[in-house]
């Protein structure tokens, strides 16, 4: 990125950056906004109810109907908060959900930053949104939410590990951890997609449980359901959202959202071959101009998307909510061991073969 | 890829010692505590088998693209630590028996201790010497408080630890000085640089870190108190292997890492020495608990063993291995001793508690007599030609204040050493101790043996193994 | 623009280590430190060290210090009753803090000086700690292994309880058990009881 700003003198290049900042927000915001009610139709299909269906045609507008009502109600601070944690922690959790998206590339060439290290960059800052969490809990100066933010983030740091070690087979097998070449590394059709892996054919029956394995993990980090512990509302009442109202719950509300998009983004990029369809075209890729090639691109990558994020509405409505207990000993006992294997053989695989580089 | 050859020659115990400990963590997982008592037994075997190995590989080499280095003098280090450790480790597993604590991580522990040791002894890089004396220090601090529900257990562990965490930052800090200063972590380069003030600075801090590891005297506090608390198998073990190998490590990096500079550090290390000796002799004598006056006994004594290291390496090495080398089998003999002082509530460490063992233990109480008056310095047991060797090692260096005072700090030792006999042989008679493990009873009269004037010859053998030993240094 | 950029980041990380002593409620002070270390990563990234700044902010922001905040908040210490008389070192804190201070200048000016070369030998970062580290600092790479090894032994030992009181769930019997093994089936005659 500073080497296209040093390209395009600083005024014109930052200029550049911002407006392509801008636009991706705006999109996702927008994109967002059908997501949410995607989550609610979907949940109230498995039940048998019609979900929000009175704002607009079939209810589409309902996303834009709560923030309006979100943004308008008053703004209530318990006496007893610490008031700048307080009201740093939402903005935070939204900030932070928002950095992150910077280096996910939607389509070629399309992505904010594309940096060496974009896997580990997405993995640090996902783990920075245990932050907005714990401070939330602890600013409230309330019991419930405290509780539940300690949960959240024993949970949150318990699975990252077992995501970190996923993550590295991944880079393992694609020898880089610029996204944009893990994507890349995925362009020879759906079998060379990771969650796969027949072009290394031994290895689906590695890949496969580690695509299971990252999208349990990334439920519970997302704290959603059934890992939502901290939130569990017959225990903690709404855990450490209880004491916010108005502006800022909608804030941790949007970060929430933003960040289980962002899991499901990562689980394109990372396994599901990213921007790329499942046959490779090149004929009709050559014959295409490049704006509608990237267009084509961003729809698989949309379609893709939204099929994880259906996989986690699903779950949400079917799944009954884990134990405490039972969620630490999934990811102490099971994921972690069972992701570390999985290193050491796709590793060895790697040595091998010697298939990279 | 990995040179095998080099590396055995270099590291052979250290890389025995690992293997067994992570093969004994991995059988311990799944055995649990059935693989206890086999575990205390296999890790002292597993400890004698280095000590072999180190006499073995003899000579030494240099691996790893010069992150360890072994000679003659740090592999007689080795071959001697890892004996006492292992005989430390033999005699252990009655008493973590009758106090119910028999775990096989005990001598998990004392194996990774050993290996974080012969990896100090074998450094010559400081970052090396720094990840040894760290796997050494973790291990000891967790050993130390191993009995974990009694609080001076608990106590003793934590003091050691913060002391230690201050020490290891201490020996850190120095550490990342002299590279600053001399854009180098091996020592043959950062022995060919300049001296100026920042190396000082450095050397300093590293002097003062070290020191804390072998108990000398500004950085003594926590010994003690330690020595009181833990429990005596880890005594036995801390007063014996660490102490032996640390000595030798100090002496390994002021003659080699800093040996073009032996004017710039001789004065602090007699300093280190002299208060060492002052505090360690005074500070026993008013001492009632038998542990805690080995501790300041061995506080003294490494104030003893600094005489040669601050006499520099031609003069000084093969009397420091000598000295160090009577005194860690005399100090394991002692707390094997002690071990045996036990009754039906439990066990006793009041010195009075010994009163009149000569009745109903005399092979013992005659072994511990020899002992205490080696450690005194008493002609002609052993312990008094090492002392003399060193008295010897410092004239030649010119270092007179200092030989006057280690002179007058053994006079005032001989009361405290002294005194115990003297409970044992001529005080009432308490109620007899329960009976000895034999493990621990042999460990006491061996070592008491090894002190006596009959076995000048072991003298004379040893003499000649610490100087071959420094020759290798000198080479 | 990068020297602006250093000059803000070096200015946060300074005010934020100042503040991490100043604050009066510890968990300000461990936010403050959070702070402090994420700059720093961003410095990180501002000399080449993308790798190095990852892992900083994986680790230290995303592990460790978290657990900081833990231990703080959980602590309710109050850190101003213990900080009393604290104050009467000053004068010795100034002195170590000059002392450090001189000796970093120094090694800046009279010592042989940095390298500020990110990766050397390699395209990036990453690739050029990963070949020192696994071949010329390969025996200490896997010593830091072991004392991590031994940590955790001794957490172990100090820590690890069985509590023969504390029910615990065993899965595989609980789906092993079958009817026959709970209920009984049993006639009972109006009047008698079982």
């Amino acid at each position: 990125m500073s080497a296209f700003i040093q390209e395009h003198g600083i005024l014109f290049g930052t200029l550049t950056v911002v407006i392509q900042i801008a636009l991706f927000m705006v999109v996702l915001l927008i994109a967002l906004a059908f997501i949410l009610l995607l989550d609610r139709k979907v949940w109230a299909a498995v039940m048998m109810r019609k979900g929000p269906n009175v704002v607009g045609p079939f209810g589409l507008m309902q996303s834009f109907a709560d923030f309006g009502k979100f943004l308008l109600k008053e703004i209530v601070i318990p006496a007893g908060a610490n008031k700048t944690v307080f009201l740093l922690a939402p903005i935070l959790t939204t900030t932070l959900a928002f950095v992150a998206w910077a280096v996910v590339p939607v389509a070629p060439g399309w992505v904010v930053a594309d940096i060496n290290v974009g896997v580990l960059y997405l993995f640090a800052v996902s783990s920075l949104g245990v932050y907005g969490i714990i401070m939330g809990g602890w600013a409230s100066n309330s019991k419930y939410p405290f509780l539940g933010s300690l949960r959240s983030a024993a949970q949150m740091v318990s699975y990252e590990v077992s995501i970190g070690f996923v993550i590295v087979t991944v880079i393992l097998l694609v020898g880089s951890m610029n996204l944009t070449e893990i994507v890349n590394a995925q362009g020879g059709g759906i079998w060379t997609w990771h969650a796969f892996a027949l072009d290394h054919f031994p290895l689906i029956l590695v890949m496969f449980p580690m695509f299971v394995i990252f999208f349990v993990s990334a439920l519970a980090e997302t704290n959603r359901p059934p890992f939502d512990l901290p939130e569990a509302e017959s225990e903690l009442v709404a855990g450490y959202q209880v004491e916010y109202s108005s502006t800022p719950y909608l804030l941790f509300m949007l970060g929430e959202y933003l960040n289980i998009v962002l899991m499901c983004a990562l689980m394109t990029t990372l396994f599901l071959g990213g921007w790329h369809g499942p046959v490779p075209l090149p004929e009709l890729a050559e014959n295409m101009p490049v704006l509608v090639n990237n267009l084509a691109a961003l729809a698989w990558f949309a379609a893709k998307m939204l099929f994880c994020f259906f996989l986690f509405a699903i779950v949400k409505a079917m799944v009954p909510r884990y134990r405490y207990d039972q969620l630490m000993r999934l990811g102490w006992k099971i994921f972690l061991p069972t992701s570390l294997a999985a290193v050491l053989i796709v590793s060895g695989y790697v040595v091998y073969t010697g298939v990279q580089s | 890829m990995l040179d095998w050859t080099a590396i055995l020659e270099t590291v052979a115990p250290e890389t025995l010692l690992v293997a067994v400990g992570l093969l004994g963590t991995l059988v311990g997982a799944f055995l649990k505590e059935r693989f206890a008592r086999v575990a205390f037994k296999l890790g002292a075997l597993a400890l004698f088998a280095a000590a072999a190995l180190a006499v073995y590989y003899w000579e030494g080499g240099e691996a790893f693209g010069g992150l360890v280095t072994t000679n003659p003098f740090v592999n007689f280090a080795k071959a001697v630590s890892f004996g006492v450790a292992g005989v430390a480790l033999w005699i252990a597993d009655g008493f973590f028996d009758r106090h119910g604590t028999l775990r096989f991580e005990y001598p998990l522990l004392m194996l990774f201790a050993a290996f974080g040791m012969g990896l100090t002894l074998s450094a010559s890089d400081l970052m090396t010497l720094y990840m040894g004396v760290e796997t050494l220090s973790l291990s000891s601090y967790v050993l130390a408080s191993f009995h974990r529900d009694s609080p001076r257990s608990a106590e003793a562990g934590l003091k050691y630890f913060v002391l230690g965490a201050l020490a290891s930052g201490l020996l850190l800090y120095g550490a990342s000085l002299v590279y600053g200063f001399t854009g180098s972590t091996n020592f043959e380069e950062i022995a060919g640089s300049e001296m100026g003030i920042g190396l000082l600075f450095g050397m300093v801090l590293m002097i003062s870190g070290l020191a804390f590891k072998v108990s000398a005297a500004p950085m003594h506090v926590w010994t003690p108190d330690v020595y009181e608390g833990a429990p005596t198998p880890v005594v036995a073990f801390f007063s014996a292997a660490p102490k032996m190998a640390m000595m030798v490590v100090f002496a390994n990096v002021m003659f080699t890492l800093f040996g073009e500079a032996v004017d710039d550090w001789q004065l602090i290390i007699a300093i280190i020495s002299g208060a060492s000796m002052v505090i360690g002799s005074f500070g026993a004598l008013l001492q009632n608990n038998i542990k805690r006056l080995m501790g300041y006994s061995s506080i003294a004594n490494m104030g003893y063993a600094l005489v040669p290291v601050a006499a520099g390496a031609d003069i000084g090495a093969p009397s420091l291995l000598l000295f160090m080398t009577i005194y860690v089998i005399a100090s394991l003999g002692m707390f094997a001793g002690i071990l045996m002082m036990r009754r039906t509530g439990g066990m006793v460490e009041d010195i009075s508690e010994l009163g009149g063992l000569i009745r109903s233990r005399p092979v013992v109480t005659l072994a511990l007599t020899a002992i205490l008056l080696s450690i005194a310095g008493i002609p002609p047991l052993a312990g008094f030609w090492a002392k003399l060797d060193v008295i010897q090692a410092g004239m030649a260096a010119g270092l007179l204040p200092l030989v006057i005072m280690l002179v007058i700090a053994s006079v005032v030792s001989c009361y405290y050493y002294l005194r115990v006999i003297k409970v044992m042989w001529f005080d009432e008679p308490m109620e007899e101790f329960q009976s000895a493990d034999p493990s621990v009873a042999l460990t006491v009269v061996v070592c008491g043996l090894l002190m006596f004037p009959g076995l000048m010859v072991f003298i004379g053998v040893l003499g000649g193994w610490t100087d071959a030993a420094a020759m290798g240094l000198a080479n | 623009m990068e020297v602006i950029a250093f000059w803000i980041l070096a200015v946060i990380v300074g005010a934020a280590a100042v503040f991490v002593i100043a604050a009066r409620n510890p968990v300000h002070s461990v936010l403050w430190l959070i702070l402090s270390f994420f700059t720093s990563a961003a410095l990180l990234v501002l000399i080449g060290a993308e790798f190095l700044a990852m892992l900083l902010v994986v680790v230290y922001v995303g592990a460790v210090a978290v657990l900081f905040l833990f231990v703080v908040m959980m602590l309710d210490v109050d850190f101003v009753e213990l900080k009393q008389g604290t104050l009467q070192y000053w004068p010795f804190a100034v002195l170590i803090g000059l002392a450090f201070f001189a000796e970093i200048v120094m090694v800046r000016t009279v010592g042989v000086g940095t390298r500020l070369e990110p990766s050397p030998g390699a395209d990036s970062n990453a690739e050029a700690i990963g070949q020192v580290m696994y071949t010329d600092y390969l025996l200490l790479f896997q010593v830091a292994g072991i004392i991590l090894l031994v940590a955790m032994i001794g957490a172990i030992v100090l820590t690890l309880r069985h509590r023969p009181y504390a029910k615990r769930q065993n899965i595989a019997r609980q789906t092993a058990r079958r009817r026959a093994d709970a209920t009984e089936l049993v006639d009972v005659t109006p009047g008698k009881g079982i």
